[in-house]
């Protein structure tokens, strides 16, 4: 039942939606080279099911490895940044720039130095997702309650001590913030980098778009919307489980 | 009282601009501007009394959907993407052909001593969009099991420097001059090698506004014509016009390809085309499996004058 | 335990100037003063959280000793136990699992929470969570035991209730007592000793043994003594 409440909710303006361009479409007020009715790119979907699964599979791969590099990367970043205030003036600008450059001018240095294929996928999801986890993940280890702190050195305990058991632990749910939007730039990055290097959806996409198949272009646009939505709600499960039975932002209203 | 007066002026105002943009014509590029292009920006408008404002492209401007949706009055399209997208109820015709040859085909490192087209899918890496039709004929005819294909990198031939197994689509009189240039000398396989040859760079408009319009239509041809002419015998001027919307082309460069170029460009009459050729289009396209519905040659196209 | 000539510097802002004070083993201690007149800086000097700007803290003996801190909020880690809080300190002080639970037992015991070991920090009350901080301050069995406003958030009654604990407490374990805070009354009712800060520079305005009996219960709070040694450090605190 409970199920049930979470996930009716949002159907419901899909569905509506989804009638509504349904019939915009066949009535001819939308030409169908420009938006394609729901039900060809069902239809779509079916015809090339096959190779819209083998790329949906290739770029998850892309974007769950290039996600988990971020992830560890950027908590491990981020750790190394709260160490010293010098470290940080020295090196946080460089992390900001993995925020600000665009994706799409630097993907084809990614291809010189990476080659065609997955390692360049899965380098432009990095590059793409590992920013919010640096920059989520430092926000929480600084922001410790001093008082704690305070609390930790009066009971003698090292640096690393305090950062295992306090201050880590208190950033979970920061943390956890950054891993959720990280997660669906990861996919992006991985789409991006598909365009330029090749393979999984992005590919589906270029091709389709080439071959004036907007049914299919839409049905891979889709297919990538519901990769990042789940690994956004896995993210969301992890949360939950971790976060469950002491953070505000997981308990019952 | 107030408040009426208040609105018509707030109309009159609002409407202002939409009458100054409707006046100015927009023609949509799918490229940067360099050679191919040369003869629209050499166009003398004015004398034909249009205000023509020229967008240029890049890598996937939509030009074809951008004409039938009619956010561009005119947009430049290959001619095989016009009939697939009449296939789909996108009602495009082509009014002027720049190329009455196609440009396009595949450079191959001369190293590698490949004697046809079909050679060029027996080993390395073929950089290519593989949506295009004559990629998919290539594909069909001869297979890519042996090849690895890539997404081309647009006009980047970086890669295919350092790679000698890397083969390119590319525009016959751009990235091969580009690559001699920096010391590489190449094969280039001509994709009419395979039969299929296209108009490219093709002027089009759609059908309702060449209704509508079919006096600014054809004044429209006529001045493209003019510029066309003026641009293979003195491409300079504008080369340095273009040059400078473009400036990753260096001019010595804009001037090799433009003098390369013009075999495929020149013919009694410029941008004139046939029922003929359109016909064989048609049929290469749907023995492809591309087209689903009926399609008349004479539909694609108007030689206007 | 003493002070002298303690000096303590934020900006350019004098907190502690030439400040001495000496207190005996096992005296308990309030400090009263106005908001931002130096005794919270006074008790995490003391607490050797941070140094002296010149002067000197000295202890007698001068061995290691424990020193247990209660904040004004009870800072509890959310994401331990109640058990596993009042625990904390054996943990990082390196004592083993299953003697350093004995012990967090014993003490929630002592403040009467002996039914919420394995609740969470979100689902307690204010005064449940400051009764298990202060549980956290006793389990180490602390020398000197620092407190700084430790009830100022919670409702009157709770505080009664753990004015009367914190004495208990401390009668039972001889430790030294160090306690600030706003309230005269609760300075009056819980301290032998009551020292009075001026507003700038913590000079000491008023140093006194208060003559209250040593059995302290809620029904001395309307006692005539009681509103006498009150008025003595209202008057005090009154000019500021």
């Amino acid at each position: 039942m409970k199920l049930a409440k979470t996930l009716v909710p949002p159907l419901i303006p899909l569905a509506v939606l989804t009638l509504a361009f349904e019939l915009i479409v066949r009535q001819g007020l939308i030409p169908a080279y420009l938006l394609p009715a729901p039900s060809s790119v069902f239809k779509a979907m079916f015809e090339v099911g096959d190779q819209l699964w083998r790329a949906m599979l290739e770029t998850s791969g892309a974007a769950l490895i290039g996600f988990f590099m971020s992830a560890i990367g950027g908590i491990a970043s981020a750790v190394l940044l709260s160490s010293s205030r010098w470290i940080q003036r020295a090196f946080y600008p460089y992390a900001v720039f993995f925020q600000t450059v665009p994706i799409i001018a630097i993907a084809p240095l990614l291809v010189i130095w990476f080659g065609y294929g997955m390692r360049t996928v899965i380098a432009s999801a990095f590059v793409v997702s590992i920013f919010p986890v640096i920059a989520n993940t430092l926000t929480g280890l600084l922001s410790t309650d001093p008082a704690l702190v305070d609390l930790f050195r009066l009971y003698g305990a090292s640096s690393a001590v305090t950062l295992f058991k306090l201050r880590f632990p208190a950033a979970l749910p920061q943390i956890l913030t950054g891993l959720r939007v990280s997660a669906g730039l990861a996919v992006i990055g991985a789409i991006v980098g598909e365009f330029i290097g090749g393979g999984g959806l992005g590919s589906v996409v270029d091709v389709a778009r080439t071959q004036q198949r907007v049914d299919i272009v839409f049905a891979a646009v889709l297919l990538a919307s519901l990769l990042g939505l789940a690994l956004f709600s896995a993210i969301g499960l992890v949360s939950r489980l971790t976060l469950r039975r002491w953070h505000a932002s997981e308990q019952t209203p | 009282m107030q408040r009426r007066s208040f609105l018509r002026v707030a109309a009159a105002a609002a409407l202002l601009p939409a009458c100054r943009r409707s006046s100015k014509l927009k023609l949509a590029l799918n490229w940067k501007p360099d050679p191919q292009f040369g003869g629209f920006y050499a166009a003398p408008y004015a004398r034909h009394g249009l205000d023509v404002e020229i967008l240029p492209g890049g890598a996937g401007t939509p030009t074809v959907q951008m004409i039938g949706a009619g956010s561009a009055e005119f947009g430049i399209v290959s001619a095989d993407e016009l009939v697939l997208a009449r296939a789909r109820g996108n009602r495009a015709v082509a009014l002027f052909a720049v190329f009455q040859n196609c440009p396009q085909g595949i450079m191959v490192h001369a190293s590698r001593r490949l004697t046809s087209i079909g050679d060029v899918v027996k080993e390395g890496t073929l950089a290519i969009q593989r949506g295009l039709p004559y990629a998919r004929l290539l594909e069909k005819r001869y297979g890519f099991a042996h090849v690895r294909v890539v997404p081309s990198p647009g006009g980047d031939i970086t890669a295919f420097l350092h790679d000698e197994k890397f083969a390119q689509q590319c525009f016959i009189m751009s990235e091969p001059l580009e690559a001699r240039r920096k010391g590489v000398e190449v094969t280039v396989f001509p994709v009419s090698d395979l039969g299929y040859n296209p108009y490219t760079t093709v002027l089009a408009t759609s059908e309702d506004y060449l209704r509508n319009h079919a006096d600014t239509a054809k004044r429209m041809t006529d001045a493209v014509r003019e510029g066309w002419r003026t641009y293979l015998d003195h491409p300079q001027p504008t080369n340095e016009k273009m040059h400078q919307l473009n400036p990753s082309m260096d001019l010595s460069t804009f001037a090799e390809v433009a003098e390369a170029q013009k075999p495929f460009i020149e013919a009694a009459q410029l941008g004139a085309m046939t029922e003929q050729r359109w016909q064989t289009l048609i049929q290469q396209l749907r023995d492809l499996g591309d087209l689903t519905g009926p399609i008349r040659a004479s539909d694609c196209f108007r030689n206007l004058s | 335990m003493r002070l002298e000539g303690v000096r303590r510097v934020f900006d350019d802002r004098i907190v502690l100037s030439n400040f001495h004070l000496s207190i005996s083993p096992g005296e308990f201690l309030a400090i009263l003063g106005p908001s931002g007149c130096g005794k919270s800086t006074l008790l995490r000097m003391i607490a050797r959280l941070a140094p002296p700007d010149a002067g000197s803290i000295a202890f007698t003996p001068s061995e290691n000793f424990q020193t247990a801190f209660v904040f004004q909020d009870a800072h509890l880690l959310p994401w331990r136990t109640v058990l596993e809080n009042a625990a904390l300190p054996l943990e990082l002080t390196g004592v083993a699992r299953e003697q350093r639970r004995q012990k967090a037992r014993k003490a929630l015991e002592q403040v009467n929470l002996a039914e919420a070991l394995a609740l969470y920090p979100a689902q307690l009350s204010g005064g449940m969570r400051m009764r298990v901080s202060l549980a956290r301050a006793l389990v180490t069995g602390p020398r000197l035991l620092l407190l700084d406003e430790p009830f100022a958030a919670l409702d009157e009654l709770t505080r009664f209730h753990l004015d009367v604990q914190l004495r208990r407490l401390w009668q039972a374990s001889g430790m030294t007592v160090i306690f600030v805070t706003h309230s005269i009354s609760e300075a009056a009712f819980l301290a032998e000793r009551a020292v009075v800060l001026a507003r700038r520079e913590g000079r000491i305005k008023l140093d006194r043994r208060l003559e209250l009996p040593g059995e302290r219960t809620n029904e001395l709070r309307g006692d005539a003594r009681f509103a006498e040694e009150s008025k003595l450090l209202l008057d005090q605190m009154e000019e500021q």
